[in-house]
């Protein structure tokens, strides 16, 4: 009884140690995006009592900040959506219709999962470059949902699949065309798997650092992560500028993980997790 | 509607959905695969392609100065992926153990345990330099303030210390993820085996030893498959917090840095070598394609064992 | 549950998607010209952002200056020129520094028709922006830099140092007893690779016997083994022990930040580093010297050259904008503006230097001035000298490597594509 309880106290103090470990920092981060720059550096472990706001509004007044923030989110929004339309249909004829060339074409996006895309950056850059695509969103989009779709579609493919096979012959003995099947009838069945296929394609976009660092080239195209780094060759000792910099890219993320924590678990261990 | 006509719409219903993904894998991500290993046998100049080199683009990356910074880089890689995998696979299981083991509550630690995973590297990188600063960081003035100053040290800065405090701060980020796939690993345990050993009289730490450790099996082989990738193609964590260069004095430099650097301009002139660069990518891809289907060949085997 | 947050989710993007898309279409075309502008000095934003407003004043062409990291400056550049992009005018480093984007056709060929200041320029300055292969002004170098020994005139007071060092052992003699006398006697640290480079441009030369080994070396008939080049790279050996605690991981600016808050009592460096300093501390007062002497006799040498070039793009689709705006970095308002504000000793010719620790290394160029070695005459193939002497530097910093295994691979590394030194030891 009492092995029971002392092992129970184990195993809930180092949950608890290891909440300390994750919320501090990052707690830390957004204390400190409050305060002003020579308070800190007097002494950078304080609560910020009096909040110093004016770190965001310099933040924000550099103006290039919110140019990065637009340009994720132009680039992310395209290419989940992008990713989610293309796998949909994919997942659909993959999942649903049994044809000649199918298990090649499932070997094939198998096989295209195993391709990093950091390593062919030379010659996509090439490509790109000769494509009219280099330093443009459209092309990153491009990139970005050739190297997530692969994945997509097997994800999709095993939705479609796990559907009872009568909805489809049900659907069609009401009348209903392939694409009204689709659209109407398992669509709205398949939905968890868009959404795990939403958040494992979008979360790795924004966070992507490679791949617009060599990209993208004008300022005023870079994505948020890429821009951080030009933020602080600026800013380099002017910690509450920094801080509230780092905050302000942070925060819509975290925000959105506090709201869909489950979706984001599921998403993001697409493929690791059996069944 | 007649049954040919149906496979008629079938027919081309499969053309027009499968067609645009397909197509656009093999643009961005088939054709560039392939050519990628036709460069590493050109000479270039600049971005301009040369005369076939044969194996003279290996020969001198394998020659010097490209070998040392070869053969220190992929050291660095393996330190990486043994430092983060031994690290991560126990500290991840401790985590999911008390996870598992916890019913009111779990929802919580579960959320904060995976929060980190969401950051961008560069984000969790400024952080962590923001943190490590030797003068502002408030790791470094916690010590002096406890009275532990010889423990404070310039984390990043030294060579000592630069790839182990890189290898932490990597594991902050990542930990979560492991910590998840263990944990469904254990949900994922029939209840009747546990319920026999208990029957049986093992206690805990017997069950946990004897019969849950080993049904884990499969979600260690995903966890080692995972990390084995990314920490060979490690590259956004040192390049935040070292540069191009992987410094201090090249002291987390790694295979993709140096890739990097060959393709596009090393710090000092902005020439490039795309042959070596392409060459290095070659191997680079070799290892990990290599280790991975190996490693993954042995880890399954052993779960069939068990 | 899971199915109601899912479609949230899908809800979401497709909102947010509704919100992405109007937002792509309005971004404006530029109505009036922006030139863009890349520069790898972010301490100089409020200079050029300055100066970029009376530009705009003048002529109704606006800039836009944009900083980079030093450290990644170069490969930036090199991808989006060779992406077909990059900014319409940049800063640019001298000789081999960013030679193959010349040869690549990147810049503008410029002529003194062009730009008129050219034309007044002595041949050895023209020579820091010219093609390694074809020998076309790429660039309008601007400033020459200068390397030595600033220092802290009260702190040197406090610490009891009557005469400036004029050799070697007694410059480590009085690091020495400021050290003693509890002042930090150098503020340079490790950290910082280029930084060490500078270093051992500043104090090495009277070691190897400045401008004729410079010679010899280009011309094959002397090697990086010398020892007299060895003992040059054991000269930054000597001064580590006299560098900060945790020099190792001291970076760039904490480094300049030592000596600019009045911390350390010497600095080794470039004029370039006195205007970073004054951005700190603006009542700061500089003492300048020339690098002591080998040994007593032996002569002292000061390293300058060319440092840097301004270059417009050759794809720049606004090229008379842009010249406009290099005749205006050639202007003397501008440059006399750069050498009262950034310490710069222009190119330009009838520019008064105004800083005193300046108006020092000027008058201290035509005697005793000799080229930086591994800047000037080894950038132009890779492996580059500097990029092996550089991390070479931090390892025999930390006791990693002798200076002697040091200039061993130097030598192997210039001889691998160097045609005078090829097979040479």
């Amino acid at each position: 009884m009492i092995k029971a309880l002392s092992s129970k106290i184990f195993f809930r103090s180092i949950l608890i140690f290891n909440a300390v470990m994750v919320l501090v920092p990052v707690l830390f981060l957004i204390n400190s995006s409050l305060r002003e720059t020579n308070d800190f550096a007097r002494n950078p472990i304080k609560l910020a009592t009096s909040p110093h706001w004016a770190n965001f509004s310099n933040v924000w007044a550099d103006g290039a900040f919110a140019t990065y923030l637009k340009n994720s989110l132009i680039i992310t929004v395209g290419s989940t959506a992008l990713i989610l339309t293309l796998a949909l249909g994919a997942g659909f004829v993959l999942g649903r219709y049994t044809f000649k060339s199918q298990n090649l074409i499932m070997g094939f996006i198998l096989s295209g999962m195993l391709v990093p895309a950091k390593l062919a950056i030379l010659p996509l850059f090439i490509q790109l470059k000769w494509m009219h695509l280099l330093d443009s969103h459209i092309g990153l989009i491009l990139v970005y949902t050739s190297g997530a779709l692969p994945a997509a579609i097997f994800i999709m493919s095993g939705f479609f699949r796990s559907l009872p096979a009568d909805l489809d012959s049900a659907a069609r003995i009401d009348g209903a065309s392939e694409f009204q099947l689709l659209r109407l009838v398992l669509t709205p069945l398949v939905r968890p798997g868009l959404s795990i296929v939403a958040i494992y394609s979008a979360i790795p976009i924004w966070n992507d650092f490679f791949l617009p660092l060599v990209f993208l080239q004008t300022p005023e195209k870079k994505t948020i992560m890429q821009g951080l780094t030009v933020f602080f060759g600026e800013y380099s000792s002017q910690w509450g500028i920094i801080f509230a910099g780092l905050t302000l890219a942070a925060l819509p993320l975290i925000v959105l993980y506090l709201i869909l924590s489950e979706q984001f678990i599921k998403g993001l261990t697409a493929g690791a997790v059996k069944g | 509607m007649s049954r040919s006509g149906l496979q008629r719409e079938q027919r081309k219903f499969t053309f027009l959905l499968l067609a645009p993904g397909l197509l656009t894998v093999v643009i961005f991500t088939s054709v560039p695969a392939l050519t990628t290993l036709s460069y590493a046998f050109f000479h270039w100049k600049g971005f301009q392609r040369g005369t076939f080199a044969g194996f003279e683009n290996f020969h001198r990356l394998f020659s010097f100065p490209f070998r040392d910074q070869f053969l220190m880089a992929l050291r660095h890689n393996v330190l990486v992926f043994v430092g983060i995998f031994t690290l991560q696979t126990t500290i991840g299981i401790l985590i999911a153990y008390s996870l598992y083991r916890m019913i009111k509550g779990q929802r919580f630690f579960r959320t904060v345990t995976f929060l980190p995973v969401i950051f961008s590297l560069v984000i969790v990188g400024y952080m962590w330099q923001a943190l490590l600063d030797p003068f502002y960081g408030p790791i470094n003035n916690i010590l002096h303030s406890i009275g532990l100053d010889s423990f404070a040290r310039t984390w990043l800065g030294s060579t000592s210390t630069a790839l182990p405090t890189l290898v932490f701060i990597n594991l902050w980020r990542w930990v979560g993820f492991p910590a998840i796939i263990f944990l469904s690993g254990f949900n994922a345990i029939n209840q009747e085996y546990l319920e026999a050993a208990r029957i049986d009289g093992a206690s805990e730490g017997q069950i946990f030893r004897k019969v849950m450790f080993p049904l884990l099996a499969p979600s260690m082989t995903i966890v080692a498959i995972l990390t084995f990738i990314g920490a060979f193609e490690w590259f956004d964590l040192p390049y935040v917090l070292g540069g191009s260069s992987g410094g201090p004095a090249g002291a987390t430099d790694t295979l993709a840095l140096m890739f990097y650097r060959l393709s596009f301009g090393s710090v000092d002139s902005g020439a490039n070598e795309i042959g070596i660069g392409s060459a290095l990518g070659v191997l680079i891809f070799s290892i990990v394609g290599v280790g991975a289907a190996f490693g993954s060949k042995y880890l399954r085997s052993r779960e069939v064992d068990v | 549950m899971t199915q109601r947050r899912g479609r949230g989710l899908v809800a979401a993007i497709l909102a947010a998607s509704a919100i992405a898309v109007p937002v792509m279409a309005a971004i404006p075309a530029h109505a009036a010209t922006e030139l863009s502008f890349w520069s790898w000095r972010p301490e100089d934003k409020v200079f050029y952002e300055a100066q970029a407003a009376d530009f705009l004043a003048a002529t109704g062409i606006s800039v836009k200056f944009t900083p980079y990291v030093a450290t990644e400056y170069n490969a930036t550049l090199a991808t989006a020129l060779t992406a077909g992009k990059g900014p319409d005018v940049m800063q640019i480093r001298a000789y081999g520094g960013m030679a193959n984007l010349s040869d690549a056709g990147n810049f503008l060929p410029l002529t003194s028709k062009m730009v008129p200041a050219l034309g007044k320029m002595a041949a050895g300055t023209l020579a820091g922006a010219q093609g390694y292969t074809d020998k076309h002004q790429f660039g309008l170098p601007y400033a020459t830099s200068v390397l030595g020994v600033m220092y802290n005139p009260a702190l040197l007071k406090k610490a009891g140092i009557k005469a400036l060092p004029t050799t070697w052992d007694s410059f480590l003699g009085v690091l020495s007893r400021v050290k003693s006398a509890g002042i930090m006697p150098l503020g340079n640290g490790t950290g910082y690779a280029p930084g060490l480079e500078q270093l051992w441009g500043a104090v090495g030369p009277t070691f190897y016997g400045g401008t004729a080994f410079y010679k010899d070396v280009v011309a094959g008939n002397r090697s990086f083994s010398d020892k007299n080049f060895v003992a040059s790279l054991q000269a930054v050996k000597d001064l580590v022990a006299y560098m900060p605690a945790g020099a190792e991981g001291l970076d760039y600016n904490t480094a300049r930040g030592l000596f600019a808050n009045e911390k350390a009592a010497f600095y080794i460096g470039g004029n370039y580093e006195i205007s970073y300093f004054r951005s700190l501390n603006p009542s700061l007062s500089v003492g300048w010297i020339p690098a002591p002497s080998a040994s007593a006799g032996s002569p002292r040498f000061v390293t300058n050259w060319a440092d840097g070039a301004f270059a417009i793009n050759a794809k720049t689709t606004h090229k008379t904008e842009a010249l406009k705006f290099l005749n205006f970095l050639a202007s003397k308002d501008f440059n006399q503006a750069a050498a009262d504000q950034l310490g710069w000793i222009p190119t330009v010719s009838g520019i008064k230097v105004t800083d005193p620790a300046v108006i020092s290394m000027q008058r201290a160029i035509p005697t005793l001035g000799t080229p930086f070695l591994t800047l000037v005459g080894f950038r132009y193939g890779t492996p580059t000298s500097s990029a092996i002497m550089q991390p070479g530097f931090q390892k025999v910093a930390a006791g990693t490597k002798t200076p002697a295994e040091l200039a061993k691979d130097i030598q192997a590394g210039v001889a691998s594509w160097y045609k005078p030194q090829t097979g040479k030891a």
